[in-house]
């Protein structure tokens, strides 16, 4: 009986253990080998801003629109390419997911005969300390007629991880120590 | 009684009893009785030290998150990821210490399990953070209640099954909150919920009377209430009404039927149940409740939208078969009028069918009056009823409850309807002089009769 015990104790450890880690690895295996894209973030509501401990962010591709009409049960994709300037843009949309390093799955509704998308990466969390500070730089960087925030995310197989938010050209990080001091002066 | 007793001692003198045998001071019927006594007195001051344990272990796996969370943005990504692992290994570690040296003792079990649970949710917090892991929040509930549940059985943790009730509850909340853009589909609620059916039937074999038992059920019944709100929604059927009827009938008669007690008191479950009949009818006699939208012949059907149809009608078929089973053996013990609920409601649906759909949703037609009106002659009776039990019973708060209801439907009706201030003031003042009235008379019953 105490055999069987320790047998099922074994299998919910390891699997209480592999989930968090599979999600780790997976992301890591993205990282490390996958194809970078540069995504423009698009202007914010401030008031949608900030909850919890996160930037949110949104996507100039959002603004995508497809004419093709998707059945509520598929799984949509958008199929990327890089514009003349290096960013990201969507090509089209399609329901079939292909192993290449272009392929994000999107959220995808019907709505004024056309359907619209929504970038599933809107979350750029921060630390507790960072985030008022986080939030107005983005909120500063991503108003209409200065776009300076972009972010690099990269594609494997159709797995995205979210890389780096960057902010005039600089990480998120590095720009809010350069603010700080510059405050300090 | 149980709280001045010096444990330690008690530790001492059960540790004295077979010297004292073997002296021949006391006889071995005496040891046992002497055993016996002091058992039961171990198990009722257990579950106050089991809850300070729980807590305890809560506040722990919270404080190791804060502390970790805090100030680490210079830390790498590698390290980080490791000191994500750090809590999970150590309680795993823990539940290795209890399963194989602390298997009987309730309150390691039930510390244990709540620790693990805290710090499986700090694991994939933190690991999300680190690696900018997108989903809501209702996506990392789910996640976090499934790799939960296995230990509630392993553990036994009857804490634990009422903390994975919460958060079935969390989940179906933030699910609505995460997704505007298609209905949300609450069918994982079902799936989760048979998941903790059948250590609830372990600890209800068990021992049915227990405060974890009692704690487990009211739990699963609000669980149970707020996961048929968000499926009758997700059905677009018009049939919520007919569904809370028969779920809280169920829960009454399952509660008078699987708890029966020696007194003329009922058990929390059918109290719930009952309170649930009482709120749900005075709700369905506004007539605003009646105003059938049809939605089910709208757009098209998903298989997951029939199941919740389907689900609709479980309960009331349980209902029924409850009261079935409940009249062929002890007629005498439920409450008529709480029983007939969901036929009483189908009723009222049929007749509020009758009618075209008006042009406007908010327009009533006769058909929605006439079944507003039958649920308010309904809800009255409950309240009669529920009010004459009560005095016979000698129960202040039956009576009351049944007051409630009478005076909750004509306040109700007073701001529904166009009277006058004078005819709604003497309306209050009825309902008021009601409630003093019945007082009265029953405190006066109650210490004129021999206690």
């Amino acid at each position: 009986m105490k055999g069987l015990f320790i047998l099922i104790f074994v299998l919910i450890a390891l699997a209480q253990l592999s989930v968090p880690a599979w999600m780790a690895w997976a992301r890591v295996q993205t990282l490390a080998h996958g194809r970078v894209w540069k995504f423009k973030t698009a202007p914010v509501d401030p008031e949608d801003a900030v909850r919890g401990r996160y930037v949110r962010l949104s996507y100039d591709v959002d603004r995508f629109t497809g004419h093709e009409k998707f059945q509520s049960s598929d799984s949509v994709y958008a199929v990327l390419k890089e514009n003349a300037e290096g960013f990201a843009e969507v090509d089209r949309l399609t329901t079939e997911k292909g192993d290449g390093d272009n392929f994000v799955k999107v959220e995808a509704w019907w709505r004024n005969d056309s359907e619209s998308i929504a970038f599933p990466l809107n979350q750029y969390w921060v630390t507790e300390q960072d985030a008022p500070a986080a939030e107005k730089a983005y909120a500063e960087n991503s108003r209409r007629g200065q776009q300076n925030a972009y972010v690099t995310v990269r594609v494997r197989k159709g797995d995205v991880a979210l890389e780096q938010l960057y902010i005039n050209n600089q990480p998120l990080r590095d720009f809010l120590r350069a603010e700080a001091q510059k405050e300090k002066k | 009684m149980a709280g001045s007793i010096n444990r330690r001692a008690v530790r001492w003198l059960r540790g004295q009893l077979p010297e004292l045998v073997a002296a021949g001071a006391i006889s071995s019927e005496n040891a046992a009785k002497i055993e016996h006594h002091y058992a039961s007195v171990e198990t009722r001051s257990n579950f106050g030290f089991i809850i300070l344990a729980t807590v305890g272990a809560a506040f722990l796996g919270a404080g190791i998150i804060l502390i970790i969370a805090h100030n680490w943005d210079d830390l790498s990504r590698a390290t980080r990821t490791v000191i994500a692992f750090i809590p999970l290994v150590m309680a795993l570690a823990l539940v290795a210490f209890v399963l194989l040296r602390r298997n009987e003792s309730r309150p390691w079990c039930e510390a244990v399990a709540i620790f693990d649970f805290a710090a499986v949710a700090t694991a994939i917090s933190l690991i999300s953070q680190t690696y900018q892991i997108q989903g809501s929040f209702a996506d990392f509930m789910k996640v976090w209640l499934l790799l939960c549940i296995p230990v509630v059985y392993l553990l036994r943790s009857a804490f634990g099954a009422v903390v994975y009730a919460i958060g079935l509850i969390v989940w179906l909340f933030a699910r609505e909150m995460a997704f505007f853009v298609r209905s949300p589909n609450p069918m994982f609620f079902w799936v989760a919920f048979l998941l903790i059916v059948p250590y609830f039937l372990l600890r209800y074999w068990k021992d049915r009377e227990s405060r974890e038992c009692t704690a487990l059920s009211i739990a699963l019944v609000i669980a149970l209430t707020v996961g048929m709100g968000f499926t009758a929604d997700f059905a677009k059927s018009d049939l919520g009404c007919i569904a809370f009827a028969g779920l809280f009938t169920a829960i009454y008669l399952a509660g008078i039927r699987f708890f029966p007690r020696s007194d003329d008191r009922l058990h929390i479950v059918a109290l719930l149940g009952g309170i649930g009949i009482g709120v749900t009818a005075i709700c369905l006699s506004f007539e605003s409740s009646w105003h059938m939208t049809r939605e089910f012949f709208w757009g098209e059907r998903i298989l997951q939208a029939n199941l919740a149809f389907a689900l609709e009608f479980l309960f009331p078929l349980a209902a029924i078969a409850l009261a079935a089973i409940g009249f062929s053996r002890n007629r005498a013990q439920f409450s008529w009028p709480a029983v007939v609920f969901p036929i009483v409601t189908a009723i009222g649906w049929g007749l509020a069918n009758l009618c075209d759909k008006p042009a406007e949703r908010w327009l009533g037609t006769r058909c929605s009056f006439t079944a507003a009106a039958l649920m308010n002659c309904y809800a009255l009776w409950l309240g009669i009823d529920i009010l004459v039990r009560g005095i016979r019973a000698h129960s202040v708060a039956r009576a009351n409850f049944g007051l409630l209801l009478i005076a909750a439907l004509a306040i109700s009706r007073f701001f529904d309807s166009e009277l006058s201030f004078v005819t709604r003031g003497l309306g209050f003042i009825v309902v008021g002089a009601g409630f003093l009235v019945a007082n009265v008379l029953m405190f006066k019953k109650r210490s004129a009769s021999p206690a």
